[in-house]
C-alpha cells in the first residue's frame, strides 16, 4: 500500500522547527555545543534543544521528554492539520503511534535525586502516566485530541522509523483514516553515561565515515509526521511511503553484526516493497553515528548494494544521535530532499574511512530526487529502512 | 474505508507465572484448580546461550520462556516467525539501578545492565538466541498493552501474510516504583498465530475495531483471588481474558482499545 505524507515538523538542536533545520542544514550550521548537561561532567559534544526550556507548565505530565514533543507539536502545521483531521474523520479514526527510546525517565532520574527522608517518591514525583514507557503516546494523545489506538515503539535507535511501517499497516486495514507518528527522545544521565560506559562516546563533535572519527554525540529531538492512503487528501506533500523495511540481526545487543546482514535485509525489504532496483534511488539518509563499528559496516553495505550514482550522507553532525527520535528526524531530512531539491552534504567528513569507497561527500548536491532512503539500528540488532518517493 | 474485521489462527500458546510453568498448568489454574504450594523463583530458559543468560535479567528470561514454549507448541522454528514483545511496564529493577546510581557521586553504569535496559532487551536476547532475522518489535502501552498489542501483530500477520509471535510480560516493580507502578506479580503468555488461510490447526481469534468510548476490562470469570489479583495489577496479564475466552469460545469479549475505540474478540475452535 502507498501511503501519502501529508505534513511534517521536526525539532532539533539544528533547528526549533523545519523551517530553521533547512536553514542550518544550508548553512552548515550545527547545533552541537559542548557538553553542559547539569550532574553531568563528561567530556563530549550534545545536541540541546535549548527552546524547552520555555515550555514548563506540564503539570502531571511534567518531563523534559514530554516538554520536548510539546514543543515539537506546536511547530509549523502539524497541529492544525491533526485538528482538521479529527474534525473530519472523528478524534476515534485517527491512530497514533510514538517511538521513543528513553520515555520519560529523564523524569525518574529527576525523581530519584528528591526522594524523601524515607526514601520515596515525593508527591510532585508520583505520576503514573509519566514513569511508565508509554508515556510519549499517552502524552501525545493528550496534547492531540486523538482518540485512536495510540501505541508506543521502542525498539532503541530505530524507534521512530518503525512508527512509519506500523502506521502505514494500520491504514492498509483501515482501522483508521489517519495516523499521527512521531519520535521524542530527551538527553538525560542515563543516556550519556550509558553511551560513556559503553566507550562510544566522542569527545568531539562527530565526524561520521571519516577516516578520524572516534565516536558519537548524543542528542535530543522531537519530530512529528501525518499520514493516509494514498489519494485521499488534497493537501498532501507530494511524497509517498513507498516502501519499509525492518529486520534483526540477531548477533549481539549492543554490537551491529559485523557482515551487516540484518541491516542488508531490512534495505532489500524496503526496494522490494518499493519494486526498485538500487539504482532507483536518488540519496540515502545513513544511519552514520561516527561509531568505528557502525559506520565500517554500513558504509560497505551500501558500497555492496548500490552502485556509485547513489548519493549518501550521514546528517548527525547537525543534531547528534538523537536515539528514538533519529528515525523520523532523518526520515524528515530525508524526504525533504524532495522538496528542496538539494542533498545535504555529510557534514564533517574529510577524510572518508580508507575502507570505503561509496559516494558520500561533505558538500551539499542539487538534486531532483525522486527515491530517497534512510536508515536507522538499534540497540538489540533492530534494523529499520524507510523509502520516500515522489509522486507522480 | 471500512475497518476490515482480523482473523488469525493461534498455532501454539506458551505460559509462565509464579505458580504455572506451562500453558496447561496456567490452564488448570484458569479452569478452577487449587493453586501449587511453592512459589517458583523464575525460568531459565536453556535457549539463552549459558554466558548471555548469566547476564540476563528476569523479564528477559520470562519472555524467552514464554516464547520458546509457544513455538514448540506451535511445532513451528522460531526463527520463521515475526515478533512483537509487549511490556507495560519495562525493567524496572534496571531503572531503579540506573536511577540510584545516576543520582550518586559515581555515575559510572554496568554498560552490560546499560544495554539491557532498553524495552527491546527480551526482543534482542530472544532473536540472538534462536537466530531470527525477522522484524522483532517492542512496544508498550500502558493499560491498554494487550489490546494494542494483539491489534498491531493481528494487522502484520494479516497485511504481510506471515506468523507471529506474540509475547505479553511483566515483572515485579522496584520498590521505589510502587507508589506509581504497584505490579508486584510475575507473569508472561504467548501466542504464535498464522494468517487465517494458513493450512494450521487452532481456533480463529476474529477482532474488530469499534468505536466505543469508556470501556472498561471483563472481569475475569475464574474465581481464583490469585488469578484476580495477576489480572488486575500486572498489564501483560490482561491477556487472561483472551486466555478464558479460548477455554470457553461460545461468547465475545470487549476490550478497551483507546479512550474512543474498543476490540472486540471471538473465537471458533
Amino acid at each position: 500500500m502507498q501511503i501519502d505524507i501529508i505534513d511534517y515538523e521536526s525539532c532539533s538542536a539544528a533547528g526549533v522547527n523545519l523551517s530553521a533545520l533547512r536553514t542550518s542544514l544550508r548553512q552548515h550550521q550545527s547545533g552541537l555545543i559542548k557538553n553542559n548537561l547539569p550532574g553531568s561532567d563528561l567530556d563530549t559534544w550534545i545536541g540541546v534543544v535549548g527552546q524547552v526550556s520555555a515550555v514548563n507548565d506540564l503539570g502531571e505530565w511534567q518531563s523534559r521528554n514530554n516538554r520536548l514533543a510539546a514543543l515539537g507539536y506546536e511547530q509549523g502545521t502539524i497541529r492544525s492539520t491533526v485538528s482538521g483531521l479529527i474534525n473530519k474523520y472523528g478524534a476515534a479514526r485517527i491512530g497514533l503511534i510514538m517511538g521513543s527510546s528513553t520515555s520519560s525517565i529523564d523524569r525518574t532520574e529527576e525523581a530519584y535525586t528528591k526522594l524523601n527522608s524515607e526514601n520515596a517518591l515525593t508527591d510532585e514525583f508520583r505520576q503514573p502516566f509519566v514513569h511508565n514507557p508509554h508515556a510519549p503516546a499517552l502524552f501525545a494523545a493528550h496534547l492531540s485530541g486523538i482518540k485512536g489506538p495510540s501505541l508506543t515503539i521502542n525498539t532503541a535507535c530505530s524507534s521512530s522509523a518503525k512508527v512509519f511501517a506500523t502506521g502505514s499497516r494500520w491504514l492498509e486495514t483501515g482501522i483508521v483514516d489517519a495516523v499521527l507518528v512521531g519520535g521524542v527522545d530527551t538527553l538525560c544521565l542515563s543516556v550519556l553515561h550509558g553511551f560513556d560506559s559503553l566507550q562510544l562516546l566522542s569527545p568531539d563533535p562527530c565526524k561520521p565515515f571519516d577516516q578520524h572519527r572516534n565516536g558519537i554525540n548524543l542528542g535530543e529531538a522531537s519530530g512529528f509526521a501525518v499520514l493516509q492512503r494514498a489519494g485521499e487528501n488534497d493537501n498532501a506533500k507530494g511524497i509517498r511511503l513507498t516502501g519499509y523495511g525492518e529486520s534483526s540481526d540477531a548477533y549481539h545487543m549492543s554490537h551491529p553484526h559485523p557482515d551487516g546482514l540484518g541491516a542488508r535485509l531490512s534495505m532489500t525489504q524496503a526496494l522490494d516493497r518499493a519494486g526498485l532496483p538500487p539504482s532507483a534511488i536518488d540519496y540515502v539518509n545513513l544511519h552514520g553515528t561516527s561509531s568505528r563499528a557502525n559506520d565500517l559496516i554500513e558504509g560497505k553495505l551500501i558500497s555492496e548494494l548500490f552502485p556509485g550514482s547513489v548519493s549518501c550522507s550521514s546528517t548527525k553532525a547537525w543534531m547528534g544521535h538523537t536515539l528514538g527520535a533519529a528515525g523520523i528526524t532523518e526520515a524528515i531530512i530525508a524526504m525533504d530532499t524532495l522538496q528542496t531539491n538539494v542533498i545535504p552534504g555529510s557534514k564533517n567528513l574529510e577524510i572518508l574511512d580508507e575502507a570505503l569507497n561509496f559516494s558520500i561527500k561533505a558538500t551539499d548536491e542539487p538534486k531532483v530526487c525522486q527515491h530517497v532512503m534512510t536508515n536507522s539500528f538499534g540497540f538489540g540488532g533492530n534494523n529499520c529502512t524507510l523509502l520516500f518517493s515522489r509522486t507522480g | 474505508m471500512q475497518s476490515k474485521t482480523l482473523k488469525c489462527k493461534i498455532a501454539g500458546i506458551g505460559a509462565w507465572g509464579s505458580y504455572f510453568e506451562s500453558w496447561q498448568a496456567l490452564q488448570a489454574l484458569l479452569n478452577g484448580a487449587s493453586l501449587p504450594e511453592t512459589k517458583l523463583k523464575g525460568p531459565k530458559p536453556d535457549i539463552i546461550p549459558a554466558n548471555e543468560r548469566r547476564r540476563a535479567p528476569l523479564p528477559v528470561k520470562l519472555a524467552v520462556a514464554s516464547s520458546w514454549q509457544a513455538t514448540q507448541d506451535a511445532g513451528v522454528e522460531a526463527d520463521t516467525l515475526t515478533c512483537v514483545f509487549a511490556s507495560g511496564l519495562g525493567d524496572t529493577d534496571l531503572t531503579d539501578y540506573m536511577c540510584k546510581t545516576l543520582a550518586s557521586e559515581h555515575k559510572a553504569l554496568s554498560p552490560t545492565k546499560f544495554h539491557n535496559s532498553v524495552h527491546n532487551a527480551p526482543a534482542g536476547y530472544w532473536t540472538i538466541s534462536t537466530g531470527t532475522m525477522k522484524a522483532a518489535n517492542s512496544v508498550a502501552g500502558y493499560e491498554n498493552l494487550v489490546s494494542l498489542t494483539l491489534l498491531e501483530a493481528m494487522i502484520q500477520c494479516e497485511t504481510e501474510n506471515t506468523p507471529m509471535l506474540l509475547t505479553f510480560y511483566d515483572a515485579p516493580v522496584a520498590q521505589i516504583l510502587t507508589p506509581v507502578l504497584p505490579n508486584q506479580e510475575t507473569f508472561a503468555f504467548s501466542l504464535v498465530v498464522f494468517p487465517h488461510s494458513a493450512d494450521v490447526e487452532g481456533p480463529l481469534l476474529t477482532a474488530n475495531v469499534e468505536q466505543q468510548e469508556h470501556t472498561t476490562w471483563p472481569a475475569l470469570q475464574s474465581k481464583s483471588d490469585y488469578l484476580r489479583r495477576l489480572y488486575a495489577a500486572n498489564p501483560a496479564a490482561k491477556i487472561l481474558s483472551l486466555a478464558e475466552l479460548l477455554e470457553q469460545p461460545k461468547r465475545d469479549i470487549v476490550v478497551p482499545l483507546s479512550s474512543g475505540t474498543a476490540l472486540t474478540f471471538s473465537c471458533e475452535k
